[in-house]
């Protein structure tokens, strides 16, 4: 048996090569001096300490971090109770609402986002629509509320599917021994369901979040040239303005402030275990 | 209790599913559309279809998806289900470091994958292209691959595979006959991400492509920024294929199971009809993707030519007739803007022909990127007009063979503007804040500061650092009163429309917006204004400079470049044509915009400097984000 454990290791060399390797080599551009060469390599702190001493910069880390943390709130609130509705429907009810919900998945991202300017744009149905109600001259494209739309209407799926999941796996007779038990429907629901579903949650914030940070085709897309996004930061400090180590460093901003982060949600899902575990 | 009725999810939820389809189908009812708006439906019409069969770039692109997307999963699925095996039976610490490590894709920002393997295969020189696209979506599906067989394996009897060896069996035989067909629904699930992950790609394909190379996303993000149905068709053709994918997984092994055969023989013959299809849709694109072979005796049958072009700048005809005339194919990779452009020649991207604009043809030749044209092979010097050979950047055209030519000026909308207020403002009015929340601007670092410089006063190629931070001042100050909008090509559809007052804009995108619009007016200030011109060159690493002058000829000829220009809008570098099209019955008889100013004596025209560049590249990312943290 012990001889299939070599089958692993073609791909070990690989993920050395291909995940582990491109992500050192950020780090090194990052600490190198002005060039796109890595030969000859000059250790400098010199970018990390512009963009930290720049509010500019922060204020456009922040304003990333805020709409991602609107997004990821917006998606838990209306996919709890929506992943909820589907799992508590009837099996063959289920699979048909699942597809409904993966289906559009599997169309191009950039493709439906794209949609949504024709759909919000001005003279567009959306904004005739509202015209009826007498809102007509509200501009809805181009502004934060579109990025934020394009975010939600992008990420909402999986944070739905999460939950599900998670609910779906959820032994119901819980819920009957909680009523017998005399707890009200929304004890029921505090005490039982929620602390059950919380793993699909904090998956769901995870694959809401992650994307939603470092999106740029949405806030370019939908948020014309003046919206401005970490993400963009970083896509035009390679793409138009040539600055790689600049880049580098701020990708690795990015990518050291995502995994504190996602260290932190699991603590709690593991600290709520821990406490799942003291209770029984 | 579950049958209890539940108004307020079902409402929801009806909600929800209504969000989730309504740009989908609004994207299909309008690539019916027959008019180009994306907000009126004015007509049932195919011809957005056909712009698609039509166009090489799009039809190229469903191709590359889907062939992308079918061997990627291929050969993730077999990697990871093979690691995964392997994996379980390795030392529990190898598994550990092995997990942390298939975690970094999924725990990092996409971009920053994406960074890593542009940066991986830049660092050791692998040509950028479909092969790297390919190796990057194999990297970034294996780790789904692994983590949904994963926990199948766990499930699995570890005594299974060795009770199959002790009766006899090979390890294969044990491999394929006892432990695959257990984990098989892990593999479909894997596959089926896998698959959609690599179809929906956009980052990473983005980063680490090259040489015109295109996914269905790429070319939806370049095109993006003008009004282009036809990216509603080939959705809508995606839409289609998708569908029958997915019907055909969730109906095929409901029908096999009806059959009464038994669970895991239905699950797999269900893979086999998912993949019959995949192949089949290839197999379609591809077909769909030969070109009619012409005659044999073509100068270039058979060889390629790679363009470097700016988006959006060429006639709808003048490829295709290339291609007809000369037997070769041509890989077109659009840019926006000079700098882009140059990251890529600079880093050793290698293209046959380029159209840079003056200061960037200034900067390509000091930095020896350029080759010498080889005169004897033109023929079409003669037909340019004057105006536009021997400028300063080139000025015997060694290396250069202009293509366009224009200024840079302000459009305005006569029934909103007050042509005393530009004449008497010029640049200024800009910051007037009359015409506040009624302005675009364009994302052009030197255009913008050219306006800023020109509206001060100054000559727009200043070295004296102290005007370049007035300019500055004066730009921020424009973003910050005056509610702007930064757009690059969305502004010729947004002014054709009339959707605001006043924007910056480059002459040729002018005379577009004014051909399609009658109140629409272009306007240059007398403090002067940019007089540029792009031009072909052919650079040092070219592979076929050959049939690159031959592409030099054809689109300075008269039916080339009367095709691009009387279909992009820019003045055409070919006098006759520019006669043509600007004189009586032409498409752009009185349109001012047409006709380059040459009698201004502030009118300049752009010199690189390697510092002022530094400043300014930095100043306008400067500009931007004060122009983003303003709203």
């Amino acid at each position: 048996m012990k001889r299939f454990s070599q089958l692993a290791i073609p791909y070990i060399i690989w993920a050395v090569l291909m995940l582990v390797l491109p992500m050192g080599l950020i780090a090194l551009y990052s600490f190198m001096e002005q060039g796109n060469s890595i030969i000859p390599f000059s250790f400098t702190l010199e970018h990390y300490i512009t963009f930290f001493t720049d509010p500019d910069f922060l204020l456009i880390l922040w304003r990333s971090l805020v709409i991602a943390v609107k997004t990821t709130i917006i998606c838990l609130l209306l996919g709890y109770p929506i992943a909820y509705y589907i799992a508590r429907s009837r099996e063959k009810v289920q699979n048909i609402l699942i597809l409904c919900v993966t289906l559009p998945m599997w169309i191009n991202m950039l493709v439906r986002t794209y949609a949504w300017i024709g759909l919000l744009s001005e003279g567009g149905i959306i904004q005739r629509l509202l015209g009826l109600i007498g809102l007509g001259d509200v501009e809805l494209l181009y502004t934060e509320g579109s990025v934020l739309l394009g975010m939600v209407y992008n990420f909402l799926p999986f944070m739905i599917l999460q939950i599900q999941t998670s609910l779906s796996k959820m032994d119901h007779s819980l819920l009957e021994a909680s009523a017998d038990l005399g707890a009200s429907p929304v004890q029921t629901f505090r005490r039982v369901t929620l602390p059950l579903s919380l793993p699909g949650v904090i998956n769901g914030i995870t694959l809401v979040f992650l994307p939603a940070v470092s999106s740029f085709f949405i806030p370019k897309l939908l948020g014309g040239g003046q919206y401005f996004l970490i993400g963009n930061m970083i896509e035009n400090q390679f793409i138009t303005v040539g600055e790689w180590n600049f880049g580098s460093a701020i990708s690795m901003i990015m990518a050291v402030i995502m995994m504190l982060l996602m260290m932190a949600v699991r603590k709690i899902e593991i600290h709520n275990q821990g406490g799942k575990g003291a209770e029984e | 209790m579950r049958e209890k009725k539940r108004p307020f999810g079902k409402l929801l939820m009806i909600l929800a599913i209504a969000f989730f389809y309504l740009p989908i189908v609004y994207m299909v009812v309008f690539s019916f559309n027959e008019g180009k708006s994306l907000t009126s439906f004015t007509g049932f019409s195919l011809r957005w279809y056909q712009h698609m069969m039509e166009s090489g770039d799009m039809m190229e692109a469903l191709y590359t998806t889907f062939s992308v997307a079918v061997l990627a999963t291929f050969v993730s699925t077999v990697v990871g289900t093979i690691t995964a095996i392997g994996l379980s039976k390795s030392r529990k610490i190898i598994r550990n470091i092995m997990e942390q490590v298939n975690n970094l894709p999924m725990m990092n920002p996409e971009i920053v994958t994406a960074i890593g393997l542009m940066l991986l295969f830049i660092t050791f020189r692998v040509e950028k292209g479909y092969m790297t696209m390919l190796l990057a979506h194999i990297a970034f599906c294996i780790p789904y691959v692994i983590l949904s067989v994963m926990p199948k394996i766990r499930s699995l009897d570890p005594n299974l595979a060795d009770a199959a060896m002790d009766l006899g069996a090979t390890p294969w035989r044990a491999l394929t006959k006892v432990i695959v067909p257990q984990i098989t629904p892990g593999i479909v699930s894997g596959a089926l991400i896998a698959f959609t992950m690599s179809v929906d790609d956009f980052i990473i394909s983005y980063f680490v492509t090259g040489r015109g190379v295109k996914n269905l996303s790429i070319v939806v993000y370049t095109m993006s920024k003008r009004v282009n149905p036809s990216i509603n068709a080939v959705s809508t053709l995606v839409v289609v294929i998708i569908t029958i994918i997915l019907v055909l997984i969730n109906v095929v092994p409901l029908i096999t199971a009806k059959r009464g055969t038994k669970e895991t023989i239905g699950k797999r013959r269900g893979l086999v009809p998912v993949v019959t299809v995949c192949m089949a849709v290839v197999v379609l694109v591809i077909s769909l993707n030969l070109r009619g072979a012409g005659g044999g005796d073509r100068p270039y049958e058979g060889q390629t030519l790679h363009i470097y072009n700016w988006g959006e700048y060429t006639g709808e005809n003048i490829i295709g007739d290339f291609e007809e005339e000369t037997g070769a194919t041509v890989v077109m990779e659009n840019f926006d803007s000079n700098e882009q452009m140059y990251i890529k020649v600079a880093n050793g991207e290698s293209y046959d022909l380029l159209v840079p604009s003056d200061y960037m043809i200034q900067r390509l030749i000091e930095e020896d990127l350029l080759q010498k044209l080889d005169k004897s092979k033109l023929d079409c010097m003669d037909k340019l007009s004057d105006a536009v050979k021997g400028l300063p950047y080139d000025p015997n055209n060694d290396y250069s063979v202009p293509y366009f030519w224009g200024t840079v000026g302000i459009v305005y909308d006569k029934t909103k503007v007050d042509i005393e207020d530009l004449e008497r403002e010029g640049y200024n009015i800009f910051l007037d804040e009359k015409y506040k929340g009624d302005v675009y601007l364009y994302d052009s670092e030197r255009d913008s500061f050219m306006m800023a410089l020109k509206a001060l006063g100054y000559s727009m190629n200043t070295e004296d650092e102290g005007e370049l931070q007035e300019a500055y001042q004066w730009l921020v100050q424009c973003v910050e009163t005056m509610d702007t909008e930064i757009v690059t090509d969305e502004i010729i559809d947004n002014m054709a429309q009339g959707r605001k007052a006043l924007g910056l804009i480059y002459s040729g995108d002018a005379t577009y917006v004014m051909a399609e619009n009658e109140d629409m007016g272009y306007y240059m200030p007398e403090t002067g204004t940019n007089l540029w011109s792009d031009a072909m060159v052919i650079p040092k690493n070219a592979e076929n400079p050959e049939l690159a002058h031959a592409f030099i000829n054809f689109a300075s000829d008269y039916d080339g470049a009367y095709d691009n220009s009387s279909y992009v809008g820019y003045t055409s570098a070919n006098q006759e044509v520019m006669d043509v099209l600007s004189g009586e019955g032409g498409d752009y008889e009185g349109i001012n915009a047409y006709i380059p100013r040459t009698d201004n004596e502030n009118d300049e025209v752009f010199v690189y400097n390697a510092t002022t560049k530094q400043i300014i590249s930095d100043l306008w990312s400067r500009v931007k984000i004060a122009a983003s943290n303003a709203n």
